[in-house]
């Protein structure tokens, strides 16, 4: 579990990138973030592995303190962070050897690394790509190699900044189904994104602004807030703002859908009984 | 690109055996073959075609490592023979070509020759991988007096691992700037000299911001200062255990005899 308490940062003392967050993330969670550009979001993801630290207030994983450098291994062993450019978190010069990176810095024994390499790479299907120099896998199947090497090390949690900004749709939609899958397996998902298509897993999404957290809610409710997000500078996903115009326009449509098979199942029932209202007639 | 220094895979009894093995003969080598005379040479010449014969490295390949090498062979053989002293051979003007200097280009630049085939036979032989190990563990004996072997070893191992990546990027930036007209090497020298800079400098840029993520990315996956464990360990076998004592005795004797 995450823990956020009063959480201060700065980077500079007279500019607060993020200002008094709360919040508490169960394990097991999909968790959505978005925000604007500059809203905190990176920075305030970037606390829950403590590549930051608070400036005031405190960020607890399992109740281990990101203020205590002692404590750093084990908690980035349970938070395992994906970046946004997949070409510059590889280290190993063959796959294997990538994903073999945070487990060797664990210290665990060569058999224990084989095995967990061969389960992570298996998982995500690069297993026949083990030996290849990472640098030749698509930009996909990079994304694909960040996520085994985070299995690897057996964590609690995957964070992931942006996964998906340099991939074309195709590989998205395998690294969203692969995230999607992990999370059903009970791995915790935290999701940085502002393209707002992506969330249709998501369980919850928390919404910063300005370095604040401007909204935190199940994504149906959030998504019902169409004229705020746009307001914040978001695109609500498609799929809701096609059903917010069809309510413009008067139609008696559900509030608060956003996969596409919701909204769908939704248009026609409405179809349906537009029709046997004219049958009735 | 064509790097003849690469590793091909093979199962020769040369491939098998511990980089551990194989970085200690290449050193030995090094240090032997500086103080050879000229019928020593052959020896050594000998020991280099017994070792590419035992890799079974095809002898065209081994050869190609030479040519990237060429141009300082013949500019220190040139040397040589036009600016030792001793009984003039051949007289061309002002300069004349010795025996003693014949005698000492031949010497040296054979030198030279099996040094960078007895180091090609190491890398052809030998995977990156392999080979960053084996010279992680011959230097931890340096952890002892407060260096670390580890760093080392991850420094080699992203040098080799981000060279396709920077390459890759040259290639980005040089097709970005040709796209947009800007091809300062048809300008003469000057235009030349322009273009690295404007190639380099976003190049650098780049690269420090890489090195950046790189970093963040590494302290994420618990990479710190201190022990690590690795995927492959190295087991040197009873054949590197002879070998190496051979090795050692015969260096031994050579730096006193020779």
């Amino acid at each position: 579990m995450i823990s956020v308490r009063n959480l201060n940062f700065s980077y500079a003392d007279d500019q607060m990138i993020l200002q008094d967050i709360n919040l508490e993330i169960e394990d097991g969670q999909y968790v959505a973030v978005i925000g604007a550009n500059g809203s905190g979001k990176t920075t305030l993801i970037r606390h829950f592995n403590a590549l930051l630290r608070p400036a005031s207030g405190d960020v607890l994983v399992n109740g281990l303190s990101t203020r205590y450098v002692k404590s750093h291994p084990e908690i980035r062993r349970m938070i395992g962070m994906i970046f946004q450019n997949p070409d510059n978190q590889m280290v190993g010069m063959t796959v294997e050897e990538d994903v073999a990176f945070g487990p060797g810095n664990l210290g665990l024994s060569s058999a224990e690394i084989r095995k967990r390499v061969d389960e992570a790479l298996e998982k995500v299907g690069l297993s026949e790509y083990k030996t290849r120099p990472p640098h030749t896998l698509s930009g996909g199947q990079k994304q694909l190699l960040a996520i085994a090497g985070v299995l690897a090390m057996d964590s609690r949690f995957i964070v992931l900044d942006e996964p998906t900004s340099s991939l074309d749709p195709e590989s998205r939609f395998i690294v969203l189904e692969q995230l999607k899958q992990l999370n059903q397996e009970g791995i915790g998902i935290i999701h940085v994104t502002h393209n707002m298509d992506e969330l249709a897993n998501a369980h919850r999404v928390l919404v910063l602004e300005k370095g604040k957290l401007a909204a935190d809610g199940a994504p149906g409710d959030i998504f019902r807030r169409v004229e705020w997000l746009r307001d914040l500078g978001l695109a609500p996903p498609k799929i809701t703002e096609l059903i917010w115009y069809l309510r413009q326009k008067g139609f008696d449509i559900r509030e608060g859908l956003f996969s596409i098979q919701q909204a769908g199942d939704e248009i026609i029932s409405l179809m349906n009984a537009h029709r046997l209202k004219a049958v009735n007639m | 690109m064509y790097n003849p220094y690469q590793y091909v895979p093979g199962s020769s009894l040369v491939h098998k055996l511990d980089p551990r093995t194989k970085i200690i003969t290449v050193i030995a080598f090094s240090l032997v073959i500086m103080q050879v005379k000229l019928i020593s040479l052959l020896a050594a010449a000998a020991f280099i075609v017994l070792c590419s014969q035992l890799s079974r490295i095809p002898a065209a390949r081994l050869l190609n490592t030479l040519r990237p090498v060429m141009p300082f062979f013949i500019f220190l053989f040139i040397i040589y023979i036009f600016f030792t002293a001793g009984t003039p051979l051949i007289s061309l003007g002002p300069v004349q070509i010795t025996s003693e200097g014949l005698a000492m280009g031949v010497l040296q630049v054979g030198k030279f020759i099996l040094l960078v085939l007895a180091a090609s036979v190491l890398t052809i032989s030998t995977s990156a991988t392999t080979l960053t190990m084996g010279l992680e563990r011959l230097l931890r004996p340096i952890n002892k007096l407060g260096g670390s072997s580890y760093d080392i070893a991850m420094m080699v191992t992203l040098a080799l691992r981000f060279l396709p990546t920077l390459l890759e990027e040259m290639n980005n930036i040089n097709e970005a700037q040709l796209s947009r007209n800007s091809n300062l090497s048809s300008l003469g020298l000057k235009g030349k000299i322009r273009s690295i800079v404007y190639l380099s400098l976003p190049l650098t840029l780049n690269f420090l911001r890489c090195c950046d993520e790189l970093a963040d990315a590494m302290e994420a996956r618990c990479y710190r200062h201190g022990v690590r464990t690795f995927l492959y360990e190295l087991h040197l076998t009873p054949m590197d255990y002879y070998l190496i004592i051979m090795v050692i005795i015969t260096t031994v004797l050579c730096l006193i005899y020779l």
